[in-house]
């Protein structure tokens, strides 16, 4: 357990200072840029559209995070330094361990200053405590699902000479802005061209995002949340299998 | 009676050598050409479906003839971003510097680079607009308002490479870009091409009107209509001399400093 302490701080000072202004200003100027652009364009049907948008936010910010774990890993597994930690006397996993725990660090930053965002432009939580702890945890199960699947992209790119350059990331930046702004969590479904309705309402985002808006408000449907954690979870045990397999990849 | 006469050559094809160097390197490394085809693309095409029908529920107009030079522009822009990125890494390796060694005049080689990122625009902006007709744009002007419309983005991209250089070659890695590159494109998004403009706050509107790329994405917007928008136009041209004027010399003195200092190893 020592060894995952050391390299999570390690990951948090060498990295939290560059990464901090990213993970602080992506989430408050994605949510300003898109609720000026769109708010008055976008008929949400009643509810304000600062409070319609913002789960989506915290979704495309937990997608975009990701994709910096995607070349954070891909540099990390294949440094000397990558190298040299799997001769050690530790487990495996805990290079894997410490990048995941520096992802959760990070999304938890990244969630304060979007709700912080938020609420300056009018969105509010309005549920109970335990409603809130909802939001938190599945903020975060997705941000850990993702984050492994990042990583795990990472490290098998990491050999190829677009994980060096940082190019693997900018090549998932084409999906990130598929799902996020083909979801209803930028847009109610009939906003959408008619063929697209199929996609935009059942993509794991569109499901998220609405999971998300029900917690804020303290009313959400069972249906709702069941589809949202299966995908969560699914995902988590998915990538988190596929992440622990990739550490023992041998070059 | 010289054995070996230098080989005389031009500022102009030493520049070209230059800029086949960036292509060479974009090619190998596609980072460049995914930030400025691939993204914009997608963009207009995903961006166009999100609001296409609501823009048309309001206010009874296509946005596209706003979206396809917004994102055009907003390509070019994060192309340049891009290739700026790598600017500092090639200072501290000392490429800049081995380059400024080259018997050849001393300019061209951010002349080949002005020329590289000029190319690149001009065919992502060709590429979006292409797009653009395949959604729904049809492009009323003629042959000289095409050119105008292909032209412009071209424009505004050289006093935006400049001022990415002017950043990149003084930073200390290549980071900075975000506080140059995040207000760049939101003023682009910010102009008359993707939000109606009535959608916004009443206290932005002088704002909205007044920023550099409001003329340029509206001349773009008039010409695609077919009509040549002699006013825009020229605001366009003045913001761009004098964006010119000033990041010009900041860039020129940069790049000099940055290739004078050897590299960090050196």
């Amino acid at each position: 357990m020592n060894s995952v302490a050391v390299l999570t701080e390690r990951m948090v000072r060498n990295t939290l200072r560059n990464d901090l202004p990213f993970a602080v200003l992506a989430p408050a100027g994605n949510f300003v840029i898109f609720n000026l652009a769109l708010r008055n364009v976008i008929d949400t049907g009643g509810i304000g559209y600062p409070q319609y948008l913002l789960p989506v936010i915290i979704v495309q910010v937990t997608l975009i995070g990701a994709l910096t774990t995607v070349d954070r890993a891909a540099r990390d597994h294949q440094s000397e330094l990558g190298i040299r930690l799997r001769t050690l006397p530790i487990s495996l996993l805990a290079p894997l361990t410490a990048r995941m725990l520096y992802c959760l660090i990070r999304g938890i930053i990244a969630l304060l200053a979007t709700i912080a965002a938020g609420y300056a432009f009018g969105f509010r939580m309005l549920g109970g405590f335990g409603h809130l702890i909802a939001f938190i945890l599945l903020v975060l199960t997705l941000t850990l699902a993702l984050s492994l699947a990042a990583d795990a992209t990472g490290v098998r790119v990491s050999s190829a000479s677009i994980g060096m350059t940082g190019g693997s990331s900018q090549i998932l930046l084409v999906p990130q802005m598929i799902l996020v702004m083909l979801s209803t969590g930028m847009a109610p479904v009939e906003s959408f061209p008619e063929w697209l309705h199929g996609f935009v309402r059942y993509q794991p985002v569109s499901q998220v995002t609405d999971t998300l808006r029900g917690l804020a408000v303290g009313n959400v449907a069972v249906g709702s949340l069941a589809s949202s954690l299966a995908w969560c979870l699914g995902l988590l045990v998915l990538f988190g299998a596929v992440a622990v397999r990739m550490q023992r990849r041998t070059q | 009676m010289t054995a070996n006469p230098p080989l005389r050559t031009s500022l102009v094809s030493e520049s070209l050598v230059f800029a086949g160097q960036h292509f060479t390197h974009w090619r190998r490394n596609p980072v460049v050409p995914i930030q400025s085809v691939v993204f914009p693309t997608f963009l207009l095409i995903i961006y166009y479906l999100l609001v296409g029908k609501s823009v048309m529920r309001i206010t009874g107009t296509d946005s596209l003839y706003g979206l396809v030079p917004t994102c055009a522009i907003a390509g070019a822009f994060s192309g340049a971003l891009a290739v700026g990125l790598t600017l500092s890494f090639e200072r501290d390796t000392g490429l800049l510097s081995r380059l400024w060694a080259l018997p050849v005049s001393r300019a061209s080689a951010l002349t080949g680079r002005l020329i590289a990122e000029a190319a690149r625009t001009l065919v992502s902006t060709a590429v979006i607009t292409a797009v653009g007709i395949g959604l729904g744009l049809r492009f009323r002007g003629g042959l000289i308002e095409l050119i105008l419309y292909l032209l412009i983005p071209v424009m505004v991209v050289l006093v935006f490479a400049m001022a990415v250089i002017a950043v990149a070659v003084r930073a200390k890695d290549g980071t900075v870009l975000i506080w140059l590159g995040l207000p760049a494109i939101t003023a682009v998004f910010a102009s008359s091409g993707s939000p109606p403009i009535e959608s916004l706050p009443s206290w932005m509107w002088p704002l909205l009107r007044l920023q550099p790329m409001e003329p340029i994405v509206e001349s773009m917007r008039r010409l695609s209509q077919g009509e040549l928008p002699w006013w825009p136009l020229l605001w366009g041209v003045i913001w761009t001399i004098a964006g010119a004027a000033v990041v010009g010399p900041l860039a020129v003195r940069g790049y000099r400093a940055a290739a004078e200092s050897g590299g960090i190893r050196g």
